[in-house]
């Protein structure tokens, strides 16, 4: 089962995810892997995957830290991965660290995320909710939006499970497939 | 009417347009510039700038809908959800954002079908 998972911010989403992760892996006897995406840059990033490394303590994951192309550090691994976040992975895919942005990124990663599901099982992907605030950025800001909403429906599509973590609540957009 | 909820970009007019069997070319989208509500469009977009156009004409936007609902009680009324950010610094904007929220509180208890849109999929709320 592929898990599509979103929300809004500090609403439960990683948590959740967490578990669901290390139970499928459970019930599978197979490595829990966590594709941590976030690649700092200052001490307040640095302190964020601090907490999270101590929160991920003994679930027995193994982290891969792959801020971008992270289809090839899991295509050729089996097991479930835990994929936290697209916010993360978009960002570092759309702005480049040589200042140019790539407007091609949300489609690319959109296909090629959809692909792994094709060919993997135990999928677990997080995103955020950041539609709902009304506000009318600049282009860039939009843009950014408007990719990761093209990334989230082309995931929300192709999961088996689509989540919003709602202060804790876990609401389910698909019929919840036997297991 | 039907009334579909959503954030920005989470394909509510495609999933208006898949799920009734519409097109685009039946949709009205609503302007911030007019303060106008056709008669019979299949799809009414974008509601939450005719909400904008009449608080900009001193108009209120609910007493607007409910003297012309007949235009729009057989359509599909969209709006999307901008209650989930700060309190805007400007006045107006404060105003826009409570006049949205009344009036798709209205839109709801009127609808036969509410459904919330999420990353493309719907969520049937009534």
């Amino acid at each position: 089962m592929n898990v599509f998972i979103s929300g809004g911010a500090k609403n439960g989403k990683s948590t959740y995810a967490q578990n669901l992760a290390v139970q499928m892996a459970k019930e599978r006897k197979c490595p829990l892997y966590y594709i941590a995406t976030m690649i700092p840059h200052d001490e307040e990033d640095r302190a964020r995957i601090e907490r999270h490394r101590w929160d991920r303590q003994g679930l027995g994951f193994k982290t891969i830290e792959c801020g971008r192309d992270i289809d090839r550090e899991i295509d050729g691994r089996e097991g479930v991965f835990l994929i936290d976040s697209v916010t993360a992975l978009l960002s570092n895919e759309m702005f480049r660290p040589n200042g140019k942005v790539d407007a091609e990124a949300s489609i690319r990663i959109a296909e090629r995320l959809s692909a792994l599901t094709k060919t993997h099982d135990g999928l677990i992907f997080v995103s955020d909710y950041i539609y709902g605030d009304g506000v009318e950025y600049d282009e860039l800001t939009d843009g950014y939006i408007r990719g990761l909403a093209i990334i989230d429906r082309a995931l929300a599509k192709a999961c088996d499970r689509v989540v919003e973590l709602y202060y804790g609540f876990p609401i389910d957009y698909k019929e919840v497939p036997e297991k | 009417m039907v009334l579909l909820i959503g954030g920005a970009y989470q394909g509510k007019v495609d999933y208006a347009c898949e799920k009734f069997n519409l097109s685009r070319k039946d949709m009205y989208t609503c302007s911030r510039d007019k303060v106008e509500m056709p008669d019979g469009a299949a799809i009414i977009n974008n509601v939450e700038d005719l909400v904008w156009a009449c608080l900009a004409n001193g108009r209120d936007p609910l007493k607007y809908l409910s003297a012309r609902k007949s235009r729009w009680a057989k359509s599909v009324m969209i709006v999307n959800e901008i209650s989930c950010g700060l309190v805007p610094m400007d006045k107006d904007d404060r105003a826009f954002r409570e006049a949205v929220g009344r009036t798709t509180t209205y839109l709801a208890q009127e609808a036969i079908a509410v459904t919330r849109v999420f990353a493309g999929i719907g969520k049937r709320l009534k």
